[in-house]
Parts: C-alpha cells; structure tokens; sequence
C-alpha cells in the first residue's frame, strides 16, 4: 500500500487532506499542542508523530527541519499539508530535504507504483490538467474541516531539535472570533465598491436580512483593513461554496472568482456592466450599490 | 550586510486566453514585476535605508527576465542592483526548483543577511518558494511578514495570524515573506527609470537543477458551472430589487 504523511502545524482542520490519502496508509506529523496531536489520532489516521510541547516562544516554523528529518527518512509516497501559514513553511522544509516537487490547487490525486496521478488547476484557476509525477510529491491543498473523532491510534512522541534564530515576543489576539466561510450557507462579499468603512453598514446591513456571513475581497481585508484575513474569498483566501453568494462592488478578477465558483447561485451588483463577474455571475444587477444594496434589503424585509 | 528581494517578472493569468482544449496562450499577457513583489522591494528600500544595506534584486527566468525592460522595470522601484539567472528552459518551474537556484543566487552575492519575498507569484500563487529558499539555506522563514524595524542582527517582526498578530525578535539570517498590505509600493518616476538605467546587473551562473518528472496527460479549460447570466437593469432600483428577490425565490435559494 502506498503512504501519505500528513503535516499538521497545531490545528486538526485536516479532514480533506484524510479524504485526499484515503486508500493509503497515513501517518500524521504533528508540530504544536499534544491535544492536537490527541484530536488527530482520533480522526481516523494510522499513526501519529509529536515533536513534543513547543516552549511558549518557540514558532512552529521552527520545527521545519524536524519535520523535514522524519519524512525524509520515511519516504512516503505523497505528503500533504493544508493551505495555513504555519504548515507551508512545513512544506517547505520537507520539499527541500527530499527534492519533493510540490503541487498546489489539487482537486484529485491517485497514488500508485512509483508515481502519482493529479487532477488540477493551473495559473490561478484560468485551466485545468492531470499530470502523472514520478518521484516524491508533495500537495499543499485547501485543509478541510476539523477532523471528526473516533477510536485513537497511539501517539508516539519524538525528541525534536527546534530551528534557533527566531523567538516569540508578544501575541496580540484580534479583535474578532475567528469565522469559518467554508461552509456557510450564504455570503455577501463586498469589494472596492464599497467607498467608505462606515458604508458597510449597508452591505451588513444585506447580510443580515439574507442570514447571511460577510466576507470581502482581499482588498478589504489587507490594505485597508476593514475586516479580519479570514474573511476574504479567492485564491490565497477562502475558497467557499454557499448556496448563495452576493457580490457587491466586485470586480470579479480570476483571483477572487476563482475563490466562490463553488457557489450554488451568484449574483453581482456592479456599476460596470462590463465586468468581468458577469460572465460568471447568474444575476447581473447593473447598477449603483449605494441605490440597490438598500432597496434589495428592503425588499427582503 | 546586503539585503536580497526576490521577485519575479511574470504575466497575470487574468490576461492569457485558454482554448477550448485547456491550451494556455499567453502572447497577450505582458509580464511585470508580480505585483506582490513590488510590496517587498518598498519594504526592502525602508529597511536598507535604516540599516545602510545594499538592496540586491533577485530573479529566476527566461531570458525575459534579463531584457531591459524587465531590469529597469526591478530597478526603478529602489534596487540597488540585480543577480538574475536567465534560462531558457525555465518555465515551469515549481517551488523547489525556483528556490534551489535563488538559493545559490544568495550565496554567491555573498553576505545577506536577510532575503523578503512577496506574499505569492502573479502567475502561481504558490505562497512557497520563501519556505523552500529558507529551508536551502538553513534560515528560518517568518510568513505574513507586516513590518520589519530594528538592526542588522537583531530584528524585530512582526507579522498577522488567524488568531491575531504576534511580534517575533530575529537573531542571525533570516527570510520574510512580506504581506501584501505591508507597504504601498511606491510608483517610479522619470528619474528613478533613468537612474535604473546606470544600476548594474549581475547575470549569476547557477547550476539549474533539471525539471521534474511531470507527464501532462490531459488539459481542459476550467469546469465552471453554467450560469444564467441574467442581467437586471438597476436603474430603477425599488423594481430591481424586486425582480431579484422574485427570481432567488423561484429558485428556492431563498
Ligand atoms: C497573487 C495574487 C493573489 C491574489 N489573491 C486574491 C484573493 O485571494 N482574493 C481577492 O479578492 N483578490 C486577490 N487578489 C487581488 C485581485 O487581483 C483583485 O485586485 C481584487 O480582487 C480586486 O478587488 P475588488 O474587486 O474589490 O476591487 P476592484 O477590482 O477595484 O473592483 C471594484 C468594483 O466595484 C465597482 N464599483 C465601483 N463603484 C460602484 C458602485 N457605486 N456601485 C456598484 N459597483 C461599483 C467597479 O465597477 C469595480 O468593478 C490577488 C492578486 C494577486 C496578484
Ligand atoms: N522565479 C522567481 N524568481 C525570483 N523570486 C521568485 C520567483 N518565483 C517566486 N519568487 C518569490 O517567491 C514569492 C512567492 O512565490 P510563489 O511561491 O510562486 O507564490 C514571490 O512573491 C517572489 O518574491
């Protein structure tokens, strides 16, 4: 049977990466909390690896050449890692250490003797190929959901030596709870439209009469910092797949849309009736968000 | 000490056109400085201007890369100079590969102390040639990078996390990849374009390791839902609205 080695950077939002190496035999290399180490070996892999309790200023990132050790010597077939910040340095480190090549946006993989099939997405999502690789692979992919519990597997704990260089000085929490926009059931997503801060009120306002998450565009969300990075969509944000996705003063570039195609029904409010979301969008509102956004949330109420 | 940015000099797949078969045809599509990259080249200016470090550009391409336009289009936004490695055969390149060459770039411009990457290529996306260059040359990497302050040796960085952010001390070399929201990259004017034209550039042989094993076995254009396409004239907002909200509920999605 083949093996798949899954690397975990304190956080058990591994349940696609499982559904990904199903068929094969996984081992978990987990960084971080023992508890997280606990909640994977009860998610349903064969076996489990801990680096032991980081000391509180010690980042995860540097368990790199760790990690790096552990799969080298193994040599699995296929490694996985989630989408997270934390996880890709992991990635990374292992891709250096067994001259892996390394593949992301991966829909499909099927492991057998000596190579790995991928189905995926390329350049941003503007095509798609399968590829056949020979030679270790390893997927950085979207992670999934929490892993769901079950009966445990052993978990063996492994001394690890930590990278020097960097030390942690000072957390600051942020000011809002954590959202998970995979798997709400309708999103409103305001973009560069939107002209001030105060003026979300509306497009809140929208949310809530649809029930309704808020997410943004990835301007929204860096740069101007009008809401948290977990709730921006696209390709290096959150790839979601509501019923319903309202996007408003979206431009609709690959980047984003590439984030929501999952979507049951889009609608686009935009001024341009050019856009490039209309081609993609199942109801083209061409106008004023200021005028409409109110009016459709009216019309709901 | 030197401070090395790597970026690179890709087309936006926003600008390529796909065939009915998933062929990518990307003659329409100029490339640029990955737009993320201008973000760390400003970041890298602040910083080489406080500490009194050179600021080395660097780059992995085809020969696109080492064109004139591409130099000056590096140089203008504040480079100091370029160490390029320009193959023909590079595209396609994964993760692995880029940072095992740029690791060598590294090296043989000697004494850097600190390489910032973007936040992700225009073209890939990837968010990894930062980890995998880090883990070449044996530094640790710092992701999501906002802000860089203190002295060669001693950094102080922080950066943003899910669960906020956290302010890290950094002793010894070091790679950052810079958020996108890190700095606004400065536009170059008439003179930085003619200064970049005196900046000199160093083409680096580095040994390219060979591409992988990779065998395409089939490409399509993106599988995309059919969407209706249906347009709703907002001139009349109240009645827009109303045609919208009488639509959704047809299809019971509300
Ligand atoms: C490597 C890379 C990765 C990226 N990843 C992401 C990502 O994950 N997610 C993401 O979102 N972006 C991402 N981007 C950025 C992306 O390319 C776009 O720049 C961004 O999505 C644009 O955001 P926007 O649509 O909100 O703004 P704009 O493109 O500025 O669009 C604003 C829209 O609002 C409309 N508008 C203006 N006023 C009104 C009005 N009064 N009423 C109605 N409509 C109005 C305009 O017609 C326009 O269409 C990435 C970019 C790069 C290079
Ligand atoms: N060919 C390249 N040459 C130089 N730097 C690169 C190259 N490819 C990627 N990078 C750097 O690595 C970052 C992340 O790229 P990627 O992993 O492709 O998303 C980019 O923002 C650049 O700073």
């Amino acid at each position: 049977m083949s093996s798949t080695y899954i690397l975990v950077a304190d956080d058990a939002r591994i349940g696609d990466l499982l559904t990904m190496a199903s068929g094969s035999t996984t081992t978990a290399v987990v960084v971080g909390r023992r508890e997280v180490a606990d909640r994977v070996a009860a998610g349903g892999v064969d076996s489990v690896i801990w680096l032991g309790a980081p000391a509180a200023d010690v980042p995860l990132e540097a368990y790199g050449p760790a990690v790096a050790q552990v799969v080298a010597e193994a040599a699995p077939d296929l490694v996985l890692a989630a989408t997270r910040p934390a996880d890709r340095v992991l990635a990374g480190a292992v891709v250096a250490a067994t001259g892996a090549q390394v593949f992301t946006m991966v829909r499909s993989v099927t492991v057998s003797d000596g190579s790995v099939e991928l189905g995926r997405d390329v350049f941003g999502g503007i095509a798609q190929e399968v590829v056949r690789v020979t030679g270790p692979v390893v997927l950085v992919v979207d992670g999934g959901p929490d892993v769901t519990a079950g009966s445990a597997v052993e978990v063996t704990e492994r001394a690890a030596e930590v990278r020097p260089g960097v030390t942690v000085v000072e957390e600051q929490p942020a000011e809002r709870a954590a959202v998970d926009l995979t798997r709400a059931p309708r999103i409103v997503t305001a973009g560069r439209g939107v002209k001030s801060r105060d003026d979300l009120a509306l497009v809140d306002a929208l949310a809530a009469a649809l029930g309704a998450e808020s997410a943004c565009s990835r301007p929204l969300a860096e740069g101007l910092g009008w809401y948290t990075h977990d709730r921006y969509v696209g390709v290096t944000g959150q790839h979601v797949q509501p019923e319903l996705y309202v996007a408003v003063g979206v431009s609709g570039q690959l980047q984003h849309v590439v984030g929501a195609r999952g979507a049951g029904t889009v609608v686009a409010i935009n001024a341009d009736k050019d856009c490039p979301y209309f081609a993609e969008a199942d109801y083209c509102v061409v106008g004023d968000l200021y005028a409409l956004v109110p009016a459709l949330t009216e019309a709901l109420s | 000490m030197k401070i090395a940015v790597a970026y690179k000099w890709a087309p936006n797949p926003q600008d390529a056109s796909v065939s009915g078969s998933g062929a990518v045809d990307w003659s329409r599509a100029k490339p640029a400085i990955s737009e993320y990259d201008q973000v760390a080249i400003t970041v890298g200016r602040g910083l080489a201007d406080a500490l009194g470090a050179e600021l080395v550009g660097i780059s992995v391409g085809t020969s696109e890369t080492g064109s004139s336009m591409a130099r000056k289009a590096a140089l203008s936004r504040g480079l100091d100079r370029l160490a390029i490695v320009t193959d023909d055969d590079w595209a396609g390149a994964d993760a692995g590969r880029t940072a095992r060459v740029l690791a060598q770039v590294v090296e043989q411009v000697g004494e850097v102390g600190l390489v910032l990457t973007g936040d992700s290529s225009v073209d890939l996306g990837a968010q990894l040639v930062g980890a995998v260059l880090g883990a070449e040359l044996g530094w640790p990497v710092v992701t999501n990078v906002t802000s860089v302050a203190g002295a060669a040796g001693e950094l102080t960085v922080s950066r943003s996390r899910e669960g906020g952010t956290q302010s890290l001390r950094v002793t010894g070399p070091v790679v950052l990849s810079v958020a996108p929201d890190a700095a606004i990259p400065t536009v170059p004017g008439m003179k930085d374009i003619l200064a970049a034209g005196k900046k000199p550039t160093d083409v680096v042989e580095a040994a390219v390791p060979p591409p992988g094993s990779v065998e395409v076995l089939s490409t399509a254009p993106p599988t995309l839902k059919a969407r209706k396409t249906l347009v709703i004239d907002g001139s009349d907002p109240a009645a827009a609205a109303a045609e919208l909200v009488a639509a959704l509920r047809a299809d019971t999605v509300i």
